[in-house]
């Protein structure tokens, strides 16, 4: 690894005295806030930073978590993993049947205690726990289960895991504290759906589409939510796992990056989730605040390629592009090192992982070069072709820049196409890319039938890239029909060689997510899901 | 005087109807169509045609735009597609911070110009008038997202002072003096234009009013510069202002939307990028016609102030 | 005695701060040789070495730049000033300097195409419609809509229909300075057709084109040179907000709003990124604003 640049962390000098008058220009009106500023503070009222910066050493019970996100709820999506701010509301608000720890998929118990499958994998049994109460004090029954799955069976939710969810066709609901799922056929990621699916309060559905509430089983409950502001949830001091550690929780919206590393400088947040790779290596160096990276809920990014585009509709152009891209310079120039180029979305620990397939693509422009020039011998010179990006996050700004060059060099033009972050996951959803896009994925920490059953890129019935290959859906539906842990590794080769030799979404690396935190933030914890859990979460003082 | 204000009303009612004509016509010919977003992807044509009639969107459009005229005089405007909450909720919060904060930028305007200009005249200065004119003119030459992040990094970031951003946790009546703490920036990097504006014009005014025969008079008679600029001049000089004080408020509000995206300062200008960016045409209607409607206003109350203050006005206004 | 806050009488407009055409009564005004020799001494002289400089060196920008201005140098990344890299290099590699030259090019697009094209809209629409009654009350209600929506407001509902871009910016300030120029242009047809000279020019048969051509255009044109500074001082403000709020320039193009946006956003990392862009835009801004000051006040001498 090259060692990286050091650059001055205090661009601006610390000026001995803050309030003097600027020597040039504005002096009047700097006087004025200055003597505005100084009456407030000489009145013996309170300043509003000193509020804020009140926390000193030692753990305690209380307190609220000021948490900043750039990316707002949309009630009718909240269950498709597609906001930050609706992953801590998820995360917070509801439980789960089962929890996968972050470093496994291994099933822990959680609103389910105990489970078994019948011989053949297509029923499931799970003792529920009988002493959980949701917000509204009605208990929790095996009703609510059987609510939860069907709602995310139905198309109106645009859930990721759709597919999954409507695999399971009978409820035998007999037993207030037990249900038996049954299936057509064994469904290897069964427990990837009961970790992921929250269960949800059947009588308050139409509030929840309406975003007025948000009513669970879980640790935190709904308070209020401003659209474009705030939203602020409460502990729930009758949560069956105990109550959590803080009074509550306060989620700034904040669509500027850049404003909420300034308020988490300023002392105004205890966390927040949208810093870009390189604010959050200054901030690591900076002894005010922590940074954590959680290993087991990666993220990838990757460029998505629609095969429905006239030129991307040859295969061998999207393997040129595969070459073409220059991962480990995005790795280290734009994650400041903190990812894993690679060509293939498994972690190291998934059952699919092949280090050899994974190099498939490493970088090589001769290959990548021969490539475009077969392609253009038959076909004529490649257009112009549209690469669209959610404008708001930076990183994906400068990946996009440096993806334009990476293509530039074997000769494929590329026009940049910047869109708000929710249009691009409008466009995720309906498979509506013009050409190549730029956009996280997730997913490939669970069982690998999750993503190329599941995922919007992925799932090989209908995908973003519109790759239909009768090869890939027989694979996808093998590796999925399957008892879950008796998935063979010849499968998963399979499906690896599928993914590569349709080349329809390249993978650019994976991820290590990362939140930063100030140092007085502790007993933090992440989901598989990559929720923020916040149950044991304090603040020191 | 009645004539005069009968005929601005009325002008002002005409661009009012017409606006919203305008307006409503334009959101829909805006490319993306908002049952689409919210119906999802996989939706049936029958659930799409189920949340358009819903929505309404299937009615002929004059009387679409009639039934919105109906809501709007009983400010009753429905939920909203996508963003959450109802229409009125959502703008009436960032009506609130967004008013707040421009309000106070204007005030911070207005006292800042008084003080600088009356200083300038008063005292008569070269040293004062040359730092006056080079303030004034960076403060108009220095963009306001700029001035906006050089104040973030002086007084939130390097010195610990001031928040860096955001609305005051309580709101702003529960705790006045915190509340002014998170005020001060954004409204002041919003103001500095306009006061520059402000400064110059008012200086300018009193200076042309101390070359008037009244001023040579009463100097005449002893009294002093100091006390013909305060009692006389002052109050001579200010009608001119309150016309440009109209422009300046409408500038404020364009401004706030920059503003409001360095301070994360959740207003009506964040509040118009999502519902344009969600196709979400009740919100997006509502705000731009009330853009209109506060520019009318302003307008016209200037108009009014102006002819109230200047008799030549309202005599000879109505031509 | 300034002619800036006098009420024009029988303009029923509401006062504009902008100088508004020679009071009535005023002997017609031809070009008075201090209006623009008033930009070859003092604060305008200023400004036009202001707004030259930074014109030169756009219009230069192949020649000084030492680096396409798209283009990544191996191994750049995130560099500190140096006699290589003057102004550093950016995240992408690419060198500051020569994006920041490059950039400047947007800038001049938007001065000095879009403004005049506005501009000349605007008074075009402004000469025509105010002659007759109807036409000028449709045109004033018209002009009225337009300045109603905050700028701001105006290009983002307009870049939802044109999608982000150079081109978008220029059509957002077309269509700001339609009704400035419209409504400048307006007064001045009102006011001086009042005046007696206009008056005897038609009596003894002249045509209203005529009018037109003879009288008013040329006696509009200091108010409009004037607006005309203010204005493209302006749109390089357009510019930098629109880009700032991720409406502008498609990456990777530069310009001087997007380089400062970029340099905002890095600038605990590189506070050396911002300072090129952002003494540009002031040099610029600033030396438009002395060039309208000093016409101004030529005006009115």
């Amino acid at each position: 690894m090259s060692p990286r640049l050091a650059h001055p962390r205090h661009p601006h000098p610390r000026r001995p005295h803050p309030r003097r008058p600027h020597p040039r220009g504005r002096s009047r009106l700097t006087a004025l806030a200055a003597a505005a500023l100084a009456a407030v503070l000489v009145t013996g009222c309170s300043s509003a930073v000193d509020e804020l910066s009140a926390a000193a050493d030692e753990p305690q019970q209380g307190g609220t978590l000021r948490i900043g996100t750039t990316s707002d709820i949309v009630p009718a999506n909240t269950f498709t993993n597609s906001s930050e701010t609706g992953d801590v509301l998820v995360g917070a608000v509801y439980d789960t049947l089962v929890d996968y720890p972050l470093d496994s998929v291994e099933p822990a118990p959680n609103l389910a205690t105990d489970w078994e499958f019948n011989d053949d994998g297509t029923e499931l049994t799970l003792q529920l726990r009988d002493d959980v109460t949701f917000h509204s004090g009605r208990p929790f029954t095996s009703k609510d289960v059987e609510f939860s799955i069907k709602t995310w069976a139905d198309p109106l939710w645009t859930v990721q895991l759709q597919r999954t969810a409507a695999a399971v066709t009978g409820f035998d609901t007999s037993d207030e504290h037990a249900i038996t799922l049954s299936f057509e056929h064994p469904v290897s990621n069964i427990f990837d759906l009961l970790d992921m699916v929250p269960i949800i309060d059947s009588e308050s559905i139409d509030q929840l589409r309406a975003g007025t509430a948000w009513i669970g089983t879980g640790p935190f409950t709904f308070d209020s939510w401003q659209p474009g502001s705030t939203l602020s949830l409460e502990a729930n001091e009758d949560y069956w796992g105990g109550a959590p550690l803080l009074d509550g929780v306060d989620v700034s919206i904040i669509p500027d990056p850049q404003a909420q590393v300034a308020q988490l400088r300023a002392g105004q947040l205890d966390l927040v989730t949208g810093a870009s790779g390189r604010d959050i290596e200054s901030l690591g160096n900076d002894e005010r605040f922590d940074v954590t990276e959680w290993v087991g809920a990666e993220t990838q990014v990757y460029v998505g390629a629609n095969v429905q585009n006239e030129a991307l509709s040859d295969v061998r152009l999207r393997q040129a592009i595969a070459f073409a891209l220059d991962r480990d310079r995005i790795v280290e120039d734009v994650y400041r090192g903190a990812g894993v180029p690679s060509s293939l979305p498994w972690p190291e620990y998934s059952p699919a992982y092949d280090a050899e397939a994974a190099a498939t693509y490493d970088y090589d422009l001769e290959q990548a070069k021969a490539l475009v020039e077969e392609v253009t011998e038959e076909t004529g010179q490649v257009p112009t072709l549209p690469l669209t990006y959610p404008a708001e996050q930076t990183d994906f700004g400068a990946i996009a820049q440096i993806v334009q060059a990476d293509l530039g060099e074997i000769g494929i033009k590329v026009q940049l196409d910047p869109v708000e972050q929710a249009e691009s996951i409008k466009r995720l959803i309906g498979g509506e890319f013009e050409g190549l896009w730029l956009l996280y994925h997730s997913y490939a920490q669970y069982n690998p039938s999750t993503l190329t059953v599941s995922a919007y890129p992925f799932n090989a019935d209908k995908n973003t890239s519109g790759y239909l290959d009768a090869q890939y859906q027989k694979d996808a539906e093998a590796a999925w029909k399957q008892k879950p842990g008796e998935v063979s590794d010849e499968q998963y080769d399979a499906l690896n060689q599928d993914l590569l030799d349709g080349a329809f979404l390249l993978e650019i690396a994976i991820l290590h997510p990362q939140t930063v935190t100030s140092t007085n933030v502790g007993g933090l914890d992440q989901s598989k899901r990559n929720e923020l859990r916040l149950t044991e979460t304090y603040l020191a003082e | 005087m009645t004539r005069y204000v009968a005929s601005r009303l009325g002008s002002a009612a005409l661009v009012l109807l017409l606006a919203s004509l305008g307006i409503f016509a334009l959101i829909r010919l805006v490319p993306g169509d908002p049952v689409t977003i919210l119906a999802g992807p996989d939706s049936t044509p029958e659930s799409r045609a189920a949340i358009r009639a819903d929505l309404g969107l299937d009615q002929p459009f004059f009387s679409q735009y009639l039934t919105w005229l109906g809501d709007l005089a009983r400010f009753d405007l429905g939920p909203s597609y996508r963003l959450g909450g109802s229409v009125s909720e959502l703008v009436i919060a960032g009506a609130l911070n967004t008013i707040v904060l421009t309000l106070t930028a204007l005030l911070i305007a207005v006292v800042g110009a008084v003080i600088a200009s009356t200083l300038a005249v008063v005292l008569d200065k070269q040293w004062l008038n040359n730092l006056l004119a080079a303030s004034n003119t960076l403060a108009v030459a220095v963009p306001t997202f700029a001035t906006a992040l050089i104040l973030v990094l002086l007084f939130a970031v390097q010195n610990r002072v001031l928040p860096a951003g955001g609305t005051p946790p309580d709101g702003f009546f529960a705790r006045p003096d915190i509340a002014l703490q998170y005020l001060l920036l954004p409204a002041t990097a919003l103001a500095l234009p306009a006061w520059a504006a402000l400064t110059r014009f008012l200086t300018e005014s009193l200076q042309s009013q101390l070359e008037q025969p009244y001023v040579t008079t009463a100097r005449a008679l002893g009294i002093g510069r100091r006390r013909i600029v305060l009692t006389q001049a002052l109050r001579n000089a200010l009608p001119s202002t309150v016309t440009i004080l109209g422009i300046q408020f409408g500038t404020l509000l364009g401004g706030a939307i920059l503003v409001e995206a360095v301070f994360a300062w959740p207003g009506l200008g964040r509040l118009i990028e999502q519902g344009i960016a969600a196709r979400d045409y009740p919100v997006v209607q509502v705000l731009l016609l009330l853009s209109v409607v506060v520019f009318v206003l302003t307008q016209l109350a200037t108009d009014l102030v102006h002819a109230w203050l200047d008799p030549r006005v309202r005599l000879q206004g109505v031509s | 005695m300034s002619a800036t806050f006098e009420p024009v009488a029988g303009v029923d407009e509401p006062i504009s701060p902008v100088p508004e055409g020679p009071p009535p009564g005023d002997a017609p005004t031809t070009r008075r040789p201090g209006f623009l020799h008033s930009l070859r001494k003092g604060r305008g002289l200023v400004g036009v070495i202001l707004v030259g400089t930074v014109v030169a060196l756009g219009l230069l920008a192949p020649l000084l730049a030492p680096y396409g201005p798209n283009e990544q140098i191996e191994g750049a990344n995130l560099l500190g000033p140096s006699s290589s890299h003057w102004l550093g290099t950016d995240e992408v590699n690419r060198d500051v300097l020569s994006r920041t030259l490059f950039g400047i090019r947007a800038d001049l697009v938007v001065v000095f195409a879009a403004v005049p094209i506005g501009a000349a809209l605007g008074v075009l629409s402004g000469l025509v419609t105010s002659w007759w009654t109807t036409t000028d009350v449709i045109a004033q209600r018209f002009f009225d809509l337009l300045l109603a929506f905050p700028t701001l407001i105006l290009a983002i509902l307009l870049t939802a229909f044109f999608g982000p871009g150079l081109f978008t910016i220029g059509i957002v300030i077309v269509a700001v300075e339609i009704p400035v120029f419209g409504r400048l242009v307006r007064t001045s047809v009102r006011t001086i057709r009042e005046m007696p000279f206009v008056e005897a020019s038609q009596v003894v048969g002249a045509g209203s084109w005529w009018v037109l051509r003879r009288h008013i255009l040329p006696n509009s044109l200091e108010p409009l040179t004037v607006q005309l500074a203010v204005s493209m001082s302006v749109a390089v403000f357009i510019e930098g907000a629109m880009s700032f709020l991720g409406l502008g320039v498609r990456p990777p193009d530069p310009s001087l709003g997007s380089l400062i946006k970029d340099g905002v956003r890095l600038m605990y990392n590189a506070p050396f990124f911002a300072v090129g862009p952002l003494t540009l835009v002031v040099a610029l801004v600033l030396g438009l604003l002395l060039i309208s000051q000093s016409l101004a006040e030529a005006r009115r001498v």
